[in-house]
């Protein structure tokens, strides 16, 4: 008998603790997110030590895969930031093979029987850990900008060249526009991992209930098997777009930072 | 993705065995021949991110909307509470939330544009 237990499109989301850390008075909880944190960032390190432990002139397949991975960033934050992104270059790598892993561990299928708590996770469908992804990426905004540009950072919040009166207007616009980013940021990756994976679990949901009522609808549960099958392959570009749009963006404000004198 | 990029390799590593049976490979040479296919190769992949990118700039543009008018409106609570204003520096934060919005939509669509490669 199928256990419809696990069926409803919200239980995927669910936070659940594994084991517990004592830290001081309270306690730290390792749940099923920080479990499939911990496989994706392991899995990050073990696929670019088998990259690079032999590294060739004429690259092997990994060795590809892991240049063109290198390649692609190293271009993005050249492009948006210039010649002084580069101290930059690990900061936003690190952060799209993360973004990038984790919502592309989030489709593994789970193996059935195994326990709720070791169900397949995407760490990216909570706002908490995109929110906190966000915040650090607006911190070293901030930092570098007062640390490049000392007091004329505050000139991000008056573009220059307007005429006076204009300014009343435009000061609390761009300060909370500003205040927006990393909010911005934090719902987009999370409302599109969010949703992906409700609709892919409702399209599962009705096969089920559809080949359940038997008949006629038995077989045309073979429509939300084909829309499944459809929405998989949209999530794998999504899984892969969001990361590029966050590494994306990150330089954008990067290069606000560096360059909020300028203008 | 995989496709595109199998085709450079493949021929680099034919090239490479070629090269071995007559002379050493020159490494200016062999940049500049990687530098040929790589020119090719980002021409081919140009169409293949078309699609994708139309989608990923509508998700950016509304949720920099959104954004905006939510830190507005909290602002604007926040600063309703303590100052007992209520309600009329929520309907303010309503305003600049709005326009704070526009400005990040205006910004995102402008340098989508600037971007050689239109991202």
């Amino acid at each position: 008998m199928i256990n419809l237990r696990a069926a409803g499109p919200m239980e995927q989301f669910e936070i659940l603790p594994i084991f517990h850390i004592p830290a001081g008075s309270n306690t730290l909880a390792f749940t099923n997110s920080s479990l499939w944190m911990v496989i994706g960032t392991a899995a990050i390190i073990a696929f670019f030590l088998a990259a690079t432990r032999r590294t060739e002139f004429i690259p092997g397949r990994l060795q590809s895969v892991a240049e063109v991975l290198y390649e692609f960033i190293s271009d993005l934050v050249r492009d948006i930031i210039g010649s002084e992104g580069r101290k930059f270059f690990p900061y936003v790598f690190t952060l799209f093979m993360w973004i990038l892993v984790s919502n592309l561990f989030g489709l593994i299928p789970t193996i059935p029987g195994l326990p709720h708590a070791a169900h397949t996770f995407t760490p990216t469908s909570h706002l908490s850990v995109t929110f906190a992804l966000a915040m650090l990426t607006i911190m070293i905004v901030i930092i570098y900008g007062f640390y490049k540009n000392g007091l004329k950072f505050f000139k991000l919040f008056a573009p220059s060249g307007q005429p006076l009166p204009m300014y009343l207007v435009l000061v609390p616009i761009e300060i909370v526009s500003f205040l927006s980013r990393p909010l911005s940021l934090a719902i987009r990756l999370f409302a599109n991992m969010f949703a992906g994976h409700i609709i892919l679990k409702l399209f599962a949901g009705f096969i089920v209930s559809m080949v359940g009522a038997g008949g006629v609808f038995a077989v045309m549960g073979i429509l939300p098997f084909l829309g499944a099958a459809a929405v998989t392959a949209l999530e794998f570009l999504v899984a892969f777009l969001q990361a590029y749009v966050f590494a994306i963006l990150t330089c954008i404000y990067l290069s606000d930072a560096a360059h909020a004198a300028d203008h | 993705m995989g496709l595109a990029f199998a085709g450079p390799t493949f021929s680099g590593r034919l090239m490479a065995t070629d090269a071995g049976k007559q002379e050493p490979p020159s490494l200016d040479e062999f940049s500049k021949r990687l530098d040929a296919h790589r020119g090719d190769q980002s021409a081919e992949e140009k169409p293949y991110h078309g699609g994708g990118a139309a989608w990923g700039r509508a998700m950016r543009v509304s949720s920099d909307l959104l954004a905006g008018i939510i830190v507005g409106v909290l602002l604007g609570i926040v600063l309703d509470r303590w100052l007992g204003t209520s309600p009329w520096l929520l309907l303010v934060g309503i305003g600049i939330g709005f326009g704070a919005g526009l400005r990040n939509m205006s910004r995102t669509l402008g340098q989508a544009n600037e971007t050689p490669d239109g991202d």
